[in-house]
């Protein structure tokens, strides 16, 4: 039976549909079977972030109004057997959805997977309730700025009115040495706010943005630091204890020197 | 609050109770003067309407129903004994229910109100007594109290007591930097230059109380010595 997890924010352009990519790529190479679902409909993009967008044929409102089977519309990743993706419709808004029908998707898909993860729409409205409906559990994507954590916040207070489970948070593209200039939040100021569990910490990763644009997940690049990142939040959703790797990145010759001595892991 | 018009918040939320025996235009004209007096307490709110044996038509329960509206109160349903008050509630599309339910005593003890949580971004607290919160109260929450407000937590939203117009209501916690204090009537605001939330938290640690001192709110840190009835200098 899967677990059914949810990936949102609130706020747009924080790294839900990154994320979503890396952490469903993280589980399959972890060995388990995976389906993303891209519940954004009518704006898609977890296709092309995953590198898929030229397989597509039939999508989630195929599905969901009986035009073909989920096998048929699932569309299977270019490098795992086990990593499934199903698209959203281009062509249709978030109208053509509602909340009985994604709980009754996502129940059809726990037979065959151990995860679904859920990509959700950015905003409140109608995309992102469908998108939470059929979740078990519900990780919160933010960034350290205040306008991100505020949406984060009004997300969390809607997740527990849903009686769901108390989200998890990710603080996604924390940049290290703004954070040491005192000129970013920490993520301790982030958790100040949110009070929710923590699951993982994303650096700021520059290379995450060509591997997108080539339709390439982070987490396949062993030098990406954002991408062993999504590889240990993969880890802790499987259930492991991972600790939180430090941030500090190397400056110079002599910090790297120092940093072959230091614990590669250490408490944030 | 004596009179033919009183609050209560009950487990279902707010209930106003229209005295059955009051004379009709005086009980209007009441409510009128009620629900100006907690404009602020009242916009956004949602009620259930108790008024007891009285017998309303359409055309009355409709007169009070617009009063309610014009300041932003809405009605979820009316509670009456009287058959024809219930009859002209449905057609006005609201719930009817025959008589109240049995929680006099739960009402009674809500009159203060007692909250261990955080309140969240886009989440209104709406009490019409003292409201105790242990938690913090984040951006873009709001808290809304008739009485007094204390906060065994950090505050950072709106927080407004006296809401049903008392001015000698107070606003303690244990770290107090709204984006918006108000008291009864009055309004005062976040200083601008305060953006980020790490210069505000160094400029005003502590414990604070904000009362209403010469017309406008202030708001001092907490001294354990002074005592909490007088008005400051």
């Amino acid at each position: 039976m899967a677990r059914v997890i949810t990936i949102t924010s609130g706020k747009g352009g924080v790294g839900k549909t990154t994320s979503t990519a890396n952490l469903g790529t993280a589980l399959a190479i972890l060995g388990a079977k995976v389906a993303v679902i891209d519940a954004d409909i009518g704006l898609r993009n977890l296709d092309v972030v995953m590198g898929l967008e030229n397989r597509i044929v039939y999508d989630l409102v195929d599905v969901i109004e009986g035009r073909c089977r989920l096998r048929q519309a699932l569309i299977k990743d270019k490098k795992y057997a086990d990593l499934f993706l199903l698209p959203a419709a281009q062509t249709r808004d978030k109208d053509a959805v509602n909340t009985d029908d994604m709980i009754a998707l996502t129940n059809q898909m726990r037979e065959d997977f151990d995860y679904v993860l859920v990509d959700s729409p950015a905003g409140i409205e109608a995309g992102f309730r469908n998108a939470v409906a059929g979740a078990d559990e519900v990780i919160i994507v933010t960034t350290p700025e205040v306008s991100a954590v505020r949406d984060a916040d009004r997300i969390v207070g809607l997740v527990e009115a849903f009686e769901k489970r108390s989200p998890r948070l990710v603080v996604n593209r924390i940049k290290p040495r703004m954070v040491n200039r005192g000129e970013m939040m920490s993520v301790e100021d982030v958790l100040q706010i949110l009070a929710i569990d923590l699951i993982g910490v994303v650096p700021d990763d520059e290379q995450i943005v060509t591997a997108t644009n080539r339709g390439e997940v982070a987490v396949l690049d062993k030098a990406s630091r954002a991408g062993r990142a999504f590889q240990d939040i993969a880890r802790r959703i499987a259930g492991e204890e991972v600790p939180f790797a430090s941030l500090d990145e190397p400056h110079g010759m002599l910090d790297r020197f120092i940093g072959i001595f230091r614990t590669p892991r250490s408490r944030v | 609050m004596t009179g033919p018009i009183s609050i209560k918040g009950g487990r279902d939320g707010l209930r106003l109770q229209l005295d059955e025996a009051a004379a009709w235009g005086d009980l209007l004209s009441a409510l009128q003067v009620q629900l100006e007096r907690g404009s602020q307490f009242f916009n956004g709110a949602r009620v259930v309407v108790d008024i007891g044996e009285r017998a309303l038509d359409d055309r009355a329960l409709t007169t009070v129903l617009d009063l309610m509206r014009s300041h932003g109160l809405q009605a979820d349903a009316l509670v009456s004994s009287s058959r024809d008050s219930r009859s002209a509630a449905r057609s006005a599309g609201l719930a009817a229910r025959p008589m109240r339910a049995q929680h006099t005593e739960s009402e009674d003890r809500a009159e203060a109100g007692f909250l261990q949580r955080t309140v969240r971004s886009g989440q209104v607290v709406r009490h019409q007594g003292h409201l105790t919160i242990v938690g913090d109260v984040n951006n873009g929450a709001e808290v809304i109290a008739g009485g007094n407000i204390v906060v065994w937590g950090r505050v950072r939203g709106l927080v407004h007591a006296g809401a049903l117009g008392d001015r000698n209501a107070l606003i303690c916690a244990l770290d107090l930097q709204p984006d918006q204090i108000r008291i009864a009537d009055l309004i005062s605001r976040r200083p601008d230059r305060q953006t980020k939330e790490s210069d505000a938290a160094k400029n005003l640690p502590g414990p604070a109380i904000a009362r209403i001192v010469d017309e406008q709110i202030s708001i001092d840190v907490w001294e354990p010595a002074r005592r909490s009835g007088g008005s400051a200098p």
